[in-house]
């Protein structure tokens, strides 16, 4: 008649117990539940949020293209001193042309300059619309596809032709219900024929890729002036060539630019990818700190289990006392009072998880940050919280299953 | 007394001494206590308060352990048992019935009475049964769906003692079982108590009320942690036996 299937006896039991206590002292067990739960909301909120971020950022960039480079006088991500960047010598055409007859490994080619103007047609008109210019080349680069007519071509160029390709959301702002193609548009007082519309691309970082013009190159120039520096967009084949094609690169970019020897590159090579590695190693840290706030809220959460826990086992003395003295091992009392404070934590993790959940919602309606929540981080967070419970129940359990019965049933 | 051999004692009691520090000073709450007590029997321990009985009560239950001498309960020595081992011993031998009932608040009658069983594992249908031919011994089986705040105090004790019934242990252990109750529910208590004792339980009660004691076969009594008399219930109650202390040796 020893101890026939103990462990089972302790977990019902256990559990039993728990599910009575809390319904017995219910606004008790909401206040104590609120503390896991508002940590729990935090962390998720923040989670939500960032791995949001870093979702959209990265959907954003691979429409970039992971085949791309930007060849420019400016880094994308400027580290120290900006005047080191600013008094290096602009790209010139003839460095252009001298790229392109010794990088043949290059898919594609077509520099690139922009600026923010207003464009109008008709009666309509919109403000700081992307003009930029370039040539035919740059659409196999950009990842944008023809919706209608036809994209830049060679000979655009050339002759310096007035005419544009728009964006999708130009086409949406100035031609509601009218077909585009055929027609002007005015970009600061100057003409421009319509050739061609753009697919859709969407938002990077909160700014539309479709508020967009693009000119010939050349015309962008004998438009708005020869002062400013343009960047050299490029393409290769496959993303696997971005590698050794930028290797390539440095070298026949130094000989172009007649570089001295021994002194530092006068250019940067941008890519897409790297600048996903520089943006998550920024919101890396971010996390850090977010995840650390939240960690806290629980640990402060995790302290009022305990709190709760440490009045319960007092109120309940005289219980623990009269099932010791029927038979209730120390196991089987610390069990209880474990999965109490872990059931407790755990319903405030799913109520966490639920608001959690709902504000990095309410965040990414409201904003542009698009919220981003991954089933695992649900489970984490729940997990997360009974465990917070059953860490921070152990003293208080401990503490009960301790008592001396004789003593826990004489306590008034 | 009986010159039974200590093989056939249910309970056997051996030179037991029970010491405390209490701010540093040692109470010797039992000085060498010795005596027997036989399946079936029904035996009062009496005393003043400050006697040890009850002391001696919480040794008998199993819920301290003697600080020296030998307690040999159905035939295992549990004076050198770890805690665990003695949750079990207290599970299988003995049925507990309080002063204070000490019934759990929360939960009906008949789930207070299951509540040795479910430490002994046994299964959910079968408690149920067993705890209701338990409360069907003390005449309660019309009140077992209700809580304690919703008995009598006499229901209360008749609660405790179908909980102290229903997992069939060695002996019922009693700690001044009518103590908080008005005297004829005490008195119906008692009765119970008889019934059973003919029923062939093996009964201990402790008091500091000689008229109960009297009630009983037999009663031993307690001063300053020693025994000062041990035979007939009646005449050690009323301080009329004689001091028997060679019953208890060997």
């Amino acid at each position: 008649m020893s101890q026939p299937s103990a462990f089972r006896v302790d977990v019902l039991e256990g559990a039993r117990i728990a599910v009575m206590s809390l319904r017995a002292n219910r606004l008790r067990t909401v206040l104590t539940t609120l503390g896991i739960g508002i940590g729990v909301a935090t962390l998720l909120a923040i989670v939500g949020i960032i791995q949001g971020l870093n979702t959209s950022f990265h959907q954003q960039l691979a429409t970039f293209g992971a085949n791309t480079m930007y060849v420019s006088k400016f880094p994308w991500m400027i580290k120290g001193d900006w005047w080191r960047y600013r008094n290096r010598k602009n790209f010139t055409m003839d460095q252009v042309q001298r790229l392109r007859a010794l990088a043949p490994f290059l898919s594609a080619m077509s520099p690139s300059v922009q600026r923010l103007a207003d464009v109008a047609h008709g009666g309509e008109q919109m403000s700081t619309v992307r003009i930029q210019g370039v040539t035919h080349e740059y659409l196999n680069i950009s990842g944008y596809e023809i919706t209608g007519g036809r994209f830049l071509t060679e000979a655009d160029d050339t002759t310096t032709r007035p005419v544009a390709v728009i964006g999708a959301d130009v086409v949406d702002g100035l031609f509601p219900g009218v077909s585009p193609v055929g027609q002007t548009i005015r970009i600061e007082n100057r003409t421009f024929q319509v050739v061609g519309t753009l697919s859709r691309k969407g938002k990077m970082v909160g700014e539309s890729l479709d508020l967009i013009v693009f000119i010939p190159f050349k015309t962008f120039y004998s438009s708005f002036g020869n002062r400013r520096g343009f960047e050299i967009a490029m393409a290769v084949e496959d993303a696997s060539q971005v590698r050794s094609a930028e290797d390539q690169l440095v070298g026949i970019l130094r000989r172009v630019r007649s570089t001295p020897p021994g002194a530092d590159d006068d250019f940067s090579i941008n890519r897409p990818e790297a600048m996903a590695q520089t943006y998550e190693q920024l919101t890396g840290a971010l996390y850090g700190v977010a995840v650390g706030v939240g960690l806290i809220t629980l640990l402060v959460g995790g302290i009022g289990i305990m709190n709760i826990m440490l009045v319960s086992v007092r109120e309940r003395t005289r219980e623990i006392g009269v099932r010791r003295a029927l038979g209730a091992r120390k196991r089987t009392i610390v069990f209880q009072f474990l999965m109490e404070a872990s059931s407790v934590s755990a319903v405030g993790g799913l109520l966490g998880t639920t608001v959690g959940l709902g504000t990095a919602k309410v965040v990414s309606l409201i904003t542009p940050l698009a919220a981003d929540v991954r089933p695992m981080t649900v489970v984490a967070g729940v997990g997360f919280a009974a465990l917070v419970g059953l860490l921070f129940g152990i003293w208080p359990a401990a503490r009960a299953a301790n008592l001396d019965p004789v003593e826990a049933l004489r306590y008034e | 007394m009986s010159a039974a051999s200590s093989a056939e004692k249910l309970i056997l009691v051996e030179d037991i001494t029970r010491v405390f520090h209490v701010g540093g000073e040692e109470v010797r709450a039992l000085r060498g206590v010795s005596f027997g007590i036989s399946r079936g029997e029904w035996v009062a321990i009496i005393g003043q308060s400050g006697s040890g009985k009850s002391t001696m009560m919480n040794v008998l239950g199993c819920l301290d352990t003697p600080t020296s001498g030998r307690y040999m309960l159905n035939g295992k020595d549990v004076s050198r048992m770890s805690d665990d081992e003695l949750a079990v011993i207290r599970n299988v031998e003995i049925g507990f019935i309080f002063q204070t009932f000490q019934l759990l608040p929360k939960e009906t009658a008949l789930a207070n009475v299951e509540l040795p069983l479910v430490y002994r594992g046994v299964s959910a249908r079968e408690r149920r049964e067993r705890a209701k031919a338990a409360l069907d011994k003390v005449q309660l089986t019309h009140r077992m769906h209700h809580r304690p705040n919703e008995l009598s105090g006499g229901q209360r004790q008749r609660v405790a003692i179908a909980r102290a019934l229903v997992a069939e242990p060695s002996m019922l252990l009693a700690d001044e079982p009518t103590g908080n109750l008005d005297s004829a529910t005490g008195e119906e208590i008692v009765r119970l108590f008889e019934q059973l004792h003919q029923a062939g339980h093996t009964l201990v009660l402790v008091t500091h009320e000689p008229k109960l004691a009297a009630r009983c076969p037999r009663a031993i009594r307690l001063s300053d942690g020693q025994i000062v008399a041990d035979g007939d219930g009646r005449q050690v109650a009323m301080g009329t036996a004689s001091d028997v202390l060679s019953a208890g040796g060997t």
